[in-house]
């Protein structure tokens, strides 16, 4: 679950990654508009939290450019500016949703996730299949009603398969979403995790679609 | 109350004009009443002693025509009397006698008074009031006729004439008055719609007021107004503002330490929780800055002069500061440069030394790690200047005139100063009849300084 972080500040920007990390999300920090543009033209990301007053280029200038070209990625704004005038802007200008500062942590993930599932085409707030059961908001995984230990890269890539139920994942897809800009990625890390995956929910659950990549298997 | 209301009329412009209008309109009207009652009355007595003398030849000429029947004729002349009581026919008394003045023929009322008495006008007393009589001679000589009226009922029909004369005037008055009324609320009008204007202002409201339909007087009044109401509304737009930027900057320190606190709470890591607990007292450091520098803003920002003021050794000055502004580890040392004689200016060590401080703060948070920062004081030209110079990559040219706005920031992202820092050097630079300047340097890099055009004090030898 990648996601695109542009904040200016630097203190809170520290923080704003701090959080969304802890909510299972790989976060790429990016500090002024231009970054923001070419991050967004680059890379595919599953969210972006986007803060208004920014060098460069305004947050709403690349907000309108994004979805100019037709993006259907789910933004929330994250701004100091409070006025109703402001939130109409940016919700106008193609926010799905708006925070003000100071803000609560617990609630930025709240909306993320409201974000991701409604973007998913589901409203109900956990993903299932096969009987494994992923709750985002805990971030518990059960299998048959019986919690299922994950680490927190084997709980990203559970969520990205589930959340990309009906179709193939790649291996640089799921790569992009367990590391953010300048991790180390291991040359095999996506199959190792994917064992590990099998091992705990069962062989059958991820199935390997030969020279493209992985899907979630048929439902027993 | 009765008192505020009075005083309210007395300043009222239109309560005066109409006042001054009508009492001018009043003494016009009553002279021309009296004048006019005056004429009427005097020429009323013209008329009626015409009547006299016409009446009287009448006589002389009826008396020659029947010398042979006075009595019969007494007798006919007594049948067409007036009546007392008609007001402009007072009654004619006569007495008709012969040249010697013996009496012939007399009406039965008229006053007894010897027939002798010279031609002409004459006022006598008969019966205890004033008779008007007139004694004429025929012609020919061989008669005297002598008519008279009482002069209380001539008055009476003279004041009757006057008094009709004088009462239109009377009666058009109050009319006059009321007209002069609505015509005085009729050209005010648009003073009270100007009123009505400028009483619609309010601070959400400070639109310039219509000139179109104003009055060529009030035109100054309202060019005046609309010059006040738009200096109104650019200060109160800058104290909004300074206001939502002061906001945002204690906002932002306020949401790292709220977020990296929730982030402490939250990880199971230890390492992640001490760098969230750092970047807590990080975020308090900030708003601490911002604080103090909006305090000192707002101490320096209603001083009209220096609070204290003394001779400066500017040399001595940047090496205090320079002692006591630590260099981050992984920099070169910090640079004093003195160029020329000892150099003094008279100003408040305090305030200067915060402005060193401000702009060494600048140059450390916004070069690279190896660039070369000094601090110089220079003499050159008969300009003294204080300030500090770095070899970084300077500062965009569109950004330099905007650098001690208020709160303004550096485009460059990173920055976490309170966007004050320069600001509040330029005011000292105001309090000390100096210049701030910032300029990218032609050889590289940036300077920033106080300039004093002149040195403000003398300069002591060996100082």
């Amino acid at each position: 679950m990648r996601v695109l972080l542009v904040e200016d500040d630097a203190l809170l920007g520290d923080g704003v990654r701090a959080g969304l990390k802890l909510g299972g999300y790989t976060v790429d920090w990016v500090r002024d508009g231009e970054a923001a543009r070419l991050a967004l033209l680059d890379h595919a990301y599953q969210a972006c939290v986007l803060d208004l007053g920014l060098p460069k280029r305004g947050g709403l200038s690349v907000l309108q450019e994004l979805r100019a070209r037709g993006s259907q990625l789910p933004v929330l704004i994250l701004t100091a500016r409070d006025s109703s005038a402001d939130k109409i802007a940016g919700l106008d200008a193609g926010a799905d949703d708006y925070l003000t500062k100071p803000f609560d942590l617990p609630e930025l993930q709240a909306r993320l996730r409201a974000l991701l599932r409604r973007a998913g085409g589901t409203a109900t707030p956990t993903l299932e299949h096969a009987g494994v059961v992923l709750d985002p908001a805990s971030k518990r995984v059960t299998r048959d009603g019986e919690a299922v230990n994950l680490s927190a890269r084997e709980y990203t890539l559970l969520l990205d398969l589930l959340r990309h139920k009906n179709h193939i994942r790649t291996r640089s897809q799921l790569e992009e979403s367990l590391y953010s800009w300048g991790e180390e990625t291991g040359s095999n890390t996506v199959e190792v995790y994917i064992h590990h995956l099998r091992k705990k929910l069962g062989a059958d659950f991820i199935r390997t679609v030969r020279g493209l990549g992985y899907q979630l298997g048929d439902p027993a | 109350m009765r008192h505020s209301l009075q005083s309210v009329r007395l300043q009222s412009l239109r309560w005066r004009l109409l006042r001054t209008v009508c009492v001018a309109s009043l003494c016009g009207l009553a002279l021309t009443a009296t004048m006019s009652y005056w004429q009427a009355q005097h020429e009323a007595e013209e008329l009626m002693d015409g009547h006299l003398a016409q009446s009287a030849r009448l006589l002389l000429a009826l008396v020659r025509d029947n010398e042979e029947h006075l009595g019969d004729l007494a007798t006919r002349l007594a049948t067409v009397r007036s009546d007392e009581q008609n007001l402009y026919e007072p009654p004619l008394e006569f007495q008709i006698g012969g040249v010697e003045g013996a009496l012939l023929l007399r009406s039965e009322h008229a006053p007894r008074v010897e027939l002798s008495a010279p031609a002409g006008y004459t006022v006598i007393e008969h019966d205890g009031q004033p008779w008007r009589i007139l004694n004429l001679v025929a012609g020919s000589g061989d008669y005297r006729v002598q008519v008279g009226q009482s002069i209380v009922l001539r008055d009476r029909a003279a004041l009757e004439v006057a008094v009709q004369s004088v009462l239109p005037i009377a009666l058009m008055s109050p009319l006059l008055l009321l007209l002069l009324y609505y015509s005085v609320r009729r050209g005010l009008k648009p003073l009270d719609d100007l009123t009505a204007d400028v009483a619609a202002r309010s601070p959400d409201n400070l639109m310039p007021l219509a000139a179109r339909h104003v009055p060529t007087e009030a035109q100054p009044l309202v060019v005046a107004l609309n010059r006040l109401l738009f200096r109104l509304r650019a200060t109160l737009d800058n104290e909004r503002r300074f206001t939502a930027d002061a906001a945002h900057e204690l906002r932002t320190p306020l949401a790292v330490v709220r977020i990296q606190a929730q982030v402490a709470q939250l990880t199971a890591d230890s390492a992640d929780r001490q760098h969230a607990l750092d970047q807590i007292v990080a975020g308090t450091d900030r708003a601490t800055r911002v604080v103090d520098q909006l305090l000192r803003l707002a101490r320096l920002d209603p001083l009209a002069q220096l609070p204290t003021s003394s001779e400066i050794d500017l040399a001595a000055l940047a090496r205090r500061v320079l002692a006591a502004t630590p260099v981050p580890e992984k920099r070169p040392g910090l640079l004093l440069q003195t160029r020329g004689k000892p150099l003094a200016v008279s100003g408040d060590a305090e305030l200067l030394e915060i402005v060193l401080r401000n702009l060494l703060d600048n140059a450390l948070r916004h070069t690279p790690e190896a660039a070369r920062i000094t601090v110089f004081v220079r003499r050159e030209n008969d300009e003294l200047a204080l300030g500090v110079a770095d070899d970084g990559p300077g500062v965009a040219a569109d950004e330099l005139p905007r650098l001690a706005e208020r709160f303004h920031r550096g485009s460059e992202a990173g920055s976490d100063g309170s966007g004050l820092g320069l600001a509040i050097a330029q005011r000292i630079a105001e309090l000390h009849g100096a210049r701030f300047e910032a300029e990218n340097l032609a050889a590289g890099g940036f300077e920033a300084r106080l300039r004093w055009p002149r040195p403000p004090v003398t300069l002591r030898q060996g100082g």
